[in-house]
């Protein structure tokens, strides 16, 4: 067998890579639905199970993007999935750059999500449950990266969107949990809303559901005149409101931080490192439509640009790490939507990449400050996250600590880390095309680098105040305050409520906790040593003066000498971009260390000051409670009048065309005895009479 | 025995039938032997209906197969005439396969066991007899031989309200059924020749003006059966008083026995009418969906939710029928059939939940998750079935119905437009309703108030084999739909093409004043090339 086969061989079966994990999913979900407790005592097998199938997977994967990178042409494999008539839809896969790209990095994140899984899920009943899910999440999303269409993609979309709903209720027994898993699913679904009529409308007009040739036909049809361009352009937003949803863009971000109510692994591996980043990946899928369209990449790079700010300033005051974190993420996402918009198509992606990992990191690291604060303040998501109770930690937590601090480190930009190569890039190239959304990145950069030390000091540095009481009081209480404000003024007292919840507290954790965190287990912090290698080094494959992500990854269709560029490469513009971003990246690690570890600057002081400001970001800039009034009690208000329409009109006529016949005294006789199967042997004899008596004549 | 004459369709209609009369000499022991009996008959037919689906039907044939016709009132022309194509094909096996099931959902019931089964079976016959008589008077008796089972299910083994419930459901329908027997005698006795068969029915040329108003008749009997907004009042009753297993049947079946006559009838038979009134079907399709959608959100009683639910998922199919287009006519029949088994498992399930809880209203369910996993996992992912998660058959027959009916040429382009985003405020709606209700039952805090009174139990090993029966085909048909809809494309394809042979007519005889499916058209420029 000669190479070629071999390489062949590896393509044709390139679909085992989202089936293997789906098959890890299915024995272990038939099996917990059929021998629900036996298979949940087999908590060892069952993940070793899972994470050496989606091990194979990665191999896999690397193998094709090898073949890839050695210059192997696209493969795609099709087969017909719907036919009616002459009528057509084709399923398959696709195997290229950007395909092979994706399969690494989202095989090689859950593979490390799946290990640290282990050790994080120790002690949870559902344990074997996650796994089953996290394998089905990783095989949708494998499913989604290899699609060759964009009716497949919906496909596997909805089937993410599924899985992240699953995981985020994980742990049903809690209200947020609850509340946040159907939030998400509604908030995409109202994204997937624009997407489906943009899919249909962009099928009707060009009759094809394949990238390219939509983007060739398309084309065609606003040169030729038989569309209008601002059709064209309305078609294509209405395809771009699915990324919104999905890579938490502003309107529709609202889901993501709720979506921290799921288990830390899957913050890391779905909300994220891969699913919401499945937005992006649409938009650089979808080039060949968009590219051709001006007022769509405008609408695109304004929405990354203002959901970075957006997401940026809310994050500044979250006291919940993974909150703040999710917020980060939210920013850091419209970056990359930014870079989609104008131009900076391979930046975008190398951003994508690198923030993969290093977010991941970040992520699985406030698993492990979580963890650790656990055995210090119980399992209340409302203390073991908050950042208020924490400090110090670098001195219990080392290996968490340095993790933490080299993804903060990346996200900020600071060179040489991954963070820094892709921003730059993306910063680089929006100045080349818009210096305002320049401007905006720009500040955004300061302030995710004020936000994230902001972070890091107030976690791992300091003292630790994990058994401070006071503020634990505190916090309890604000909490209570917000549930009974959910719940409506007066429906609870909650003062009373704080007294005896406090209360309980004390006794519970005098006996049973301890007064230090500790490090976690191997299986958490051997995936954080892991992924800090790709947050340092992965960024030099991108470096502007030898990029080789670009060469590998480019626009469709654009078959740009890059190399070129490469000679073209100046060092004066680079270092202005650099200098400029560093610095104010820089400035804003100042100021925080000011503000958080010297205090020289009184953080409280600032707040008050600029008092509505600090609320309009404390509230995430109101958009939550307004979307609860227009939309959320708007629909409730609304369906309730069509039922009592319902009930009292249409139903209504029904009844009273009942008590007219009731009145009128002849429907009463069988309405009484209950006999008004009468009726209907009546009409059944008087046929078969009717069939008797022409029989007879 | 020679199977290729071998009378199936008679063997298989009559069956249930015939062994129900044996049902009162059967040994009185709770009924444990009548419901293994009802059970082995249930599977022997399903298993005969697919033997000899399997030995005697051919997909890429479009007409009448296993046709048998014997004479019974030679006068009239009355015949007892069977035979299947692509359209009752899939609804006789889905009929067997939900019968058989909703046999064995009804395990528990205690009262009355053996004129439970008796009506049971009765009731399979009437339902096969449906979709595989070809004989307009035959239909009409199969019609009402159904009606009377499901009465006296209601009436005796409902909940509290079930007396008004069942003469809402006997009133509406057989009142709806009038319509058809009018209609029917009118079409017979028209023109040289009296007949009831339905293929001489079909080629009989009606003036335009009687094909009007025989549509309207139609479309008012079959509105109430799938049912269409406003005639949809009885079904919420019905359903929210039912038994689990009349629950499967009522939706899984008898719904559907409505969409098949419109297809069958209003569109096989009287296609220049259905030009005209088809605009009429999308609006009611759309008034379905978001309308029904809405209401399901509001109502606080589980079975009426998923009552209306069901009515909302029956809009696609008005639209896929309305559609002038082979896609979207699959779409509406794989939206039956989808319904027919999502549909079936979301009621077994809601009646498993009440099993255990003793309640319908949402208020008092909550946090139940914990106790029943296994149900929460079922219920959950039937829910998932239903607002057309991919991978699920609901997801592409609606996909079908929405690429049909945005690509079809016969409205003109705002008026689709409209219509696809109504369907589309519909995909919206549907997971709302749907995880709220799932949300109320098994996310939270546990009860206490419940799980003081009631003692919740996971489901047990018949419930979960029920559910993974419906759900094997749910699966199969959503990765891989032309197994399903390569069994009745011949037939659509050809109602198509005589569909579309009659609008290009129609749309030339009325120029000077288009029919109001013919407004200006602004042909897909993917259909120009």
């Amino acid at each position: 067998m000669n190479s070629v086969d071999t390489l062949d061989t590896l393509y044709q079966y390139a679909w085992l890579v989202p089936v293997l994990p789906l098959l890890g999913a299915v024995v272990v979900g038939t099996g917990l639905i059929s021998y629900g407790e036996a298979t949940s005592k087999l908590r060892q097998p069952a993940a070793i199970f899972i994470v050496s199938l989606i091990g194979a997977a990665m191999v896999f994967s690397f193998a094709i993007f090898w073949s890839q990178v050695q210059g192997h042409p696209p493969y795609t494999a099709m087969f017909e999935w719907v036919s009616a008539g002459d009528f057509h839809i084709q399923m398959g896969y696709t195997i290229d750059h950007l395909a092979a790209l994706m399969l690494v990095v989202v095989t090689t994140v859950a593979f490390l999500v799946m290990i640290y899984t282990d050790g994080y899920m120790a002690h949870d009943p559902g344990y074997v449950r996650f796994y089953a899910y996290l394998s089905l999440f990783s095989s949708s999303m494998l499913g989604l990266v290899i699609s060759p269409n964009l009716l497949q993609v919906y496909v596997f979309w909805e089937l993410v969107g599924m899985c992240s709903y699953l995981l985020i209720g994980f742990w049903y027994d809690r209200k947020p949990a609850a509340d946040a898993c159907q939030k998400a699913f509604v908030t995409n679904r109202v994204g997937d809303f624009g997407l489906l009529l943009g899919i249909l409308a962009l099928f009707w007009a060009t009759g094809s559901f394949d990238f390219e040739i939509m983007g060739e036909r398309l084309t065609d049809l606003v040169n030729t005149g038989s569309l209008s361009a601002s059709m064209a352009a309305v078609f294509a937003i209405l395809v771009f409101l699915g990324p919104v949803a999905k890579s938490a863009q502003f309107p529709l971000h609202v889901w993501l931080p709720d979506a921290m109510e799921g288990p830390t692994p899957i913050s890391a591996l779905i909300h994220a490192a891969t699913m919401v980043a499945a937005g992006v990946f649409l938009v650089a899928r979808m080039y060949p439509v968009f590219e051709h369209i001006p007022t769509v990449m405008t609408v695109i790079a304004y929405t990354g640009a203002f959901t970075a700010f957006m997401g940026a300033t809310i994050a500044i005051t979250q006291n919940d790490i993974k909150k703040g974190l999710a917020f980060s993420t939210m920013s850091q996402l419209g970056y990359m939507v930014m870079a989609m918009g104008v131009g900076a198509y391979s930046a975008g992606l190398f951003h994508l990449m690198t923030h993969a990992y290093f977010k991941a990191m970040l992520f699985l690291g406030s698993g492990s400050v979580i963890h650790g604060m656990e055995s210090v303040v119980g399992h209340d998501p409302a203390l073991a996250q908050d950042m208020r109770l924490m400090g110090g930690l670098r001195k219990y937590m080392p290996v968490t600590a340095y993790t933490f601090l080299i993804g903060t480190l990346a996200i900020c930009g600071i060179p040489p880390f991954a963070g820094f190569w892709s921003k730059d890039e993306i910063l680089g190239s929006t100045f080349a095309v818009s210096p305002l959304l320049w401007a905006v990145g720009w500040v955004t950069a300061g302030i995710t680098a004020f936000y994230m030390f902001r972070m890091y000091l107030s976690t791992f540095e300091g003292t630790f105040r994990g058994n401070d009481d006071g503020i634990r009081r505190d916090l309890k209480r604000a909490q209570l305050q917000r549930m009974g404000m959910s719940l409506g003024p007066g429906a609870m007292n909650p003062q009373e409520l704080t007294l005896d919840a406090v209360q309980d507290d004390h006794d519970d954790h005098g006996h049973s906790h301890a007064h230090e965190p500790h490090e976690s287990p191997l299986a958490m912090i051997f995936p954080l040593m892991a992924l800090a290698v790709p947050s340092v080094l992965i960024g030099l494959v991108g470096t502007p003066f030898a990029n080789y992500f670009e060469a590998f990854i480019h626009p469709p269709g654009e078959v740009e000498a890059v190399l070129e560029t490469a000679e073209a490469f100046d060092w004066s513009e680079f270092a202005l971009m650099a200098g400029s971003s560093v610095a104010i990246a820089t400035a804003g690690i100042i100021l925080s260390f000011l503000m958080y570890s010297t205090k020289v600057i009184d953080a409280g002081a600032i707040a008050q000051t600029i008092k509505p400001l600090y609320n309009l970001s404390l509230n995430k800039w109101y958009i939550d409670d307004i979307y609860e009034v227009v939309f959320v009690q708007g629909s409730r208000k609304l369906a309730k009048q069509v039922l009592d329409i319902d009930i009292r009109i249409v139903d209504g006529l029904v009844n009273l065309a009942g008590l007219v016949t009731l009145v009128t005294g002849e429907g009463l006789k069988y309405l009484e005895n209950g006999r008004a199967q009468f009726y209907a042997l009546i009409v059944f004899g008087a046929v078969l009479g009717l069939v008797l008596l022409s029989g007879v004549t | 025995m020679d199977l290729a004459t071998f009378p199936w369709l008679t063997t298989v209609t009559l069956l249930p039938l015939a062994a129900c009369v044996a049902i009162p000499f059967l040994p009185d022991d709770n009924g444990k032997t009548v419901r293994w009996y009802s059970l082995a008959v249930g599977l022997i037919d399903f298993v005969l209906i697919v033997a000899a689906f399997y030995l005697n039907y051919d997909f890429s044939q479009p007409g009448l197969q296993l046709v048998e016709s014997y004479t019974w009132v030679p006068q009239l022309d009355l015949k007892w005439s069977l035979g299947v194509d692509g359209l009752s094909m899939p609804l006789v096996l889905l009929t067997g396969f939900i019968t058989t099931l909703a046999t064995l959902a009804a395990w528990p019931v205690t009262l009355k066991p053996k004129f439970f089964y008796f009506l049971l079976l009765a009731m399979y016959t009437g339902q096969i007899g449906v979709f595989a008589c070809q004989d307009m008077l035959l239909f009409f008796l199969f019609w009402e031989l159904e009606l009377i089972p499901v009465y006296l299910l209601l009436s005796i083994w409902g909940g509290k309200k079930r007396l008004y419930a069942a003469t809402k459901f006997i009133l509406y329908t057989a009142g709806g059924s009038l319509f058809i027997l009018v209609a029917a005698l009118a079409m017979a006795f028209y023109g040289d020749t009296i007949t009831f068969d339905m293929t001489a029915l079909a080629e009989k040329v009606y003036p335009l003006r009687m094909q009007l108003l025989l549509y309207g008749a139609f479309l008012i009997a079959y509105a109430v059966k799938l049912p269409i907004i406003p005639l949809h009042t009885w079904l919420p009753d019905a359903h929210g008083e039912a038994t689990a297993p009349v629950h499967m049947l009522l939706a899984g079946i008898l719904l559907k026995m409505g969409g098949y006559a419109l297809i069958r009838m209003n569109l096989g038979m009287l296609p220049e009418a259905h030009t005209y009134f088809a605009p009429v079907l999308v609006i009611l399709g759309c008034v379905n969906i978001v309308y029904a959608a809405l209401t399901s959100f509001a109502q606080r009683s589980l079975k009426r939710k998923i009552a209306y639910s069901s009515i909302s998922h029956m809009g696609f199919v008005l639209i896929g029928i309305a559609s002038f287009t082979n896609l979207g006519l699959s779409g509406a029949v794989l939206q039956m059939v989808s319904h027919g088994l999502i549909g079936a498992s979301l009621f077994f399930l809601v009646g498993a939940t009440y099993d255990r809880t003793h309640t319908l209203i949402l208020d008092e369910m909550g946090g139940i998750g914990k106790k029943m996993p296994k149900i929460f996992a079922m219920f959950t992912t039937c829910s998932l079935a239903s607002l057309a998660l991919p991978g699920m058959s609901g997801f592409v027959a609606e996909l079908m119905v929405f690429v049909g009916f945005a690509t079809s040429d016969a409205y003109s382009f705002t008026f689709r437009l409209i219509a696809v985003i109504c369907m589309a405020i519909g995909v919206i709606l549907t997971p709302i309703y749907l995880l709220s209700m799932l949300r109320e039952i098994f996310y939270g805090p546990e009860n206490k108030e419940l799980l003081e009174h009631q003692e919740l139990v996971d489901a047990e090993p018949r419930e979960v084999f029920i559910i993974a029966c419906l759900l094997v085909p749910i699966i199969g048909f959503g990765f891989y739909p032309k197994m399903l809809t390569q069994i009745y494309d011949a037939t659509t394809q050809k109602l198509t093409d005589r569909l579309s042979q009659v609008f290009v007519a129609e749309a030339e005889l009325t120029q000077g004043s288009a029919p109001i499916a013919a407004l200006p058209v602004l042909r897909a420029p993917s259909v120009s090339q």
